[in-house]
Order: structure tokens, then sequence, then C-alpha cells
């Protein structure tokens, strides 16, 4: 886990910004209540943008 | 500030949910991300009509309706589109607009539209909710009269692949 500000954005819309676990928890409950998706950890990370430059 | 790469639903079918509303006698689209296709990832083991009904459900409550009413292939997947009925207080929070009326997606003899907007997809959808109300006694008698006047004026047209 980082300090980085991290942010992801959904095709419908939706975004979510915030460390990685805050990150990662919006992005399981957005993907699991709208879409019917279940992301993994890694999945959600693998589309994330780097706002910090802290890595 | 670079922009991200847009994360969405996978897999090789998907639903896209048209949530409709009753607001007075005009018909409005609406959806959690606004009044815009709603997309969901389906699986090869819930079926689908069951999985927007709890999808819709978990979201909103209990539709009035939820109806399979055709598909499309759209890039690597299969899409099928849903019409899901809710009631004016389920729309309650959610960004609206009113539904207005298009021209269908037409086939050629041989061949595929060549471009199918999500408002033809939706007018089909109502057409098919129009003919169901006429057809089919489940689905007319869920529907109330003020919904059934404002169906009055899509062409009934049944079940259809928009390929």
């Amino acid at each position: 886990m980082t300090d980085a500000q991290l942010r992801l954005r959904c095709a419908c819309g939706w975004e979510a910004s915030g460390d990685e676990d805050e990150v990662v928890a919006a992005a399981t409950e957005h993907g699991e209540r709208v879409h019917n998706m279940r992301p993994t950890r890694d999945e959600v990370l693998a589309m994330v943008v780097n706002d910090s430059g802290l890595s | 500030m670079r922009e991200p790469v847009p994360w969405g639903v996978e897999g090789p079918v998907r639903g896209e949910i048209f949530l409709v509303w009753l607001n007075g006698d005009r018909l409005e689209l609406a959806g959690p991300e606004g009044p815009v296709p709603w997309i969901v990832q389906l699986d090869d083991v819930e079926h689908p009509v069951a999985a927007v009904e709890r999808i819709v459900n978990g979201l909103v409550g209990e539709p009035l309706l939820v109806h399979s009413t055709s598909w499309r292939r759209e890039g690597p997947a299969v899409l099928l589109s849903f019409v899901a009925v809710i009631d004016p207080g389920q729309a309650q929070g959610m960004a609206t607009e009113p539904i207005h009326r298009a021209e269908l997606a037409r086939s050629e003899a041989t061949s595929a539209p060549a471009a199918i907007a999500h408002a033809q997809v939706l007018e089909h959808g109502l057409r098919h909710l129009a003919w169901l109300s006429q057809d089919d006694e489940v689905v007319a008698g869920r529907l109330s009269l003020s919904w059934r006047k404002a169906l009055a004026d899509y062409v009934p047209e049944p079940f259809r692949s928009l390929p």
C-alpha cells in the first residue's frame, strides 16, 4: 500500500479518488452495486492514474 | 494531469438496462449514473433476467417489470437490452429526463444497421412493451392505465435482434 493519491474513472462517469485502499474499496463497492462486477484489487489498480507523482 | 482510461464492464455477455418510469403522463429515463443506459456484467451462471431483477432491486427496490427487449453485438460482447419499469418513488434521487421518440434502426436485407443509437434501442424497447401490454396478461396487469395510455403511441413490436 502507498499514500499516493490515485484516481479511477468508470465508463459510466463515476469517479473515485484517494489512497490505494480508499480507491479499491470505492471501486469494489461501485462495481458490485451498480455493475454486478467483482473486481480484484489488482484489476482496480491496473486502471488508476496516480495524481500525486508518488508510487 | 493524465486522465484515467475508463474502467468498465467486461465479459462476453453484458446487460443494458433502461430504467423507465412514468412522470405524470410522460415517460422518463433514469439511472444510477444519469439518464443513460445502465451497463451491467452478466455471467454464465445466473439467468440474465434474474440478474437484472436482482441488480435493479438492490439499487432502487423491486421493479414493476423487467423485460428483455432486444440484443445486439457491441465490440467484443453480446449486449442484452432490458426495459425495467419502476415507480416514481424509486426514481427519486436519480437524474432523469424525458424520453423522446426516435426512428428505429432497421437492418438491410442481409446486413446489420450501420449504427444503432441508444435512443433507437429504447424506442424499440418501448414498442416491445407496448406490444406486451396488449398481448401479455402479466404485463398488462402490472401496468397502470396511465402507463398503457403512455405506450399507446408506440407501435407494438415483438422482440428482435438489432445485430
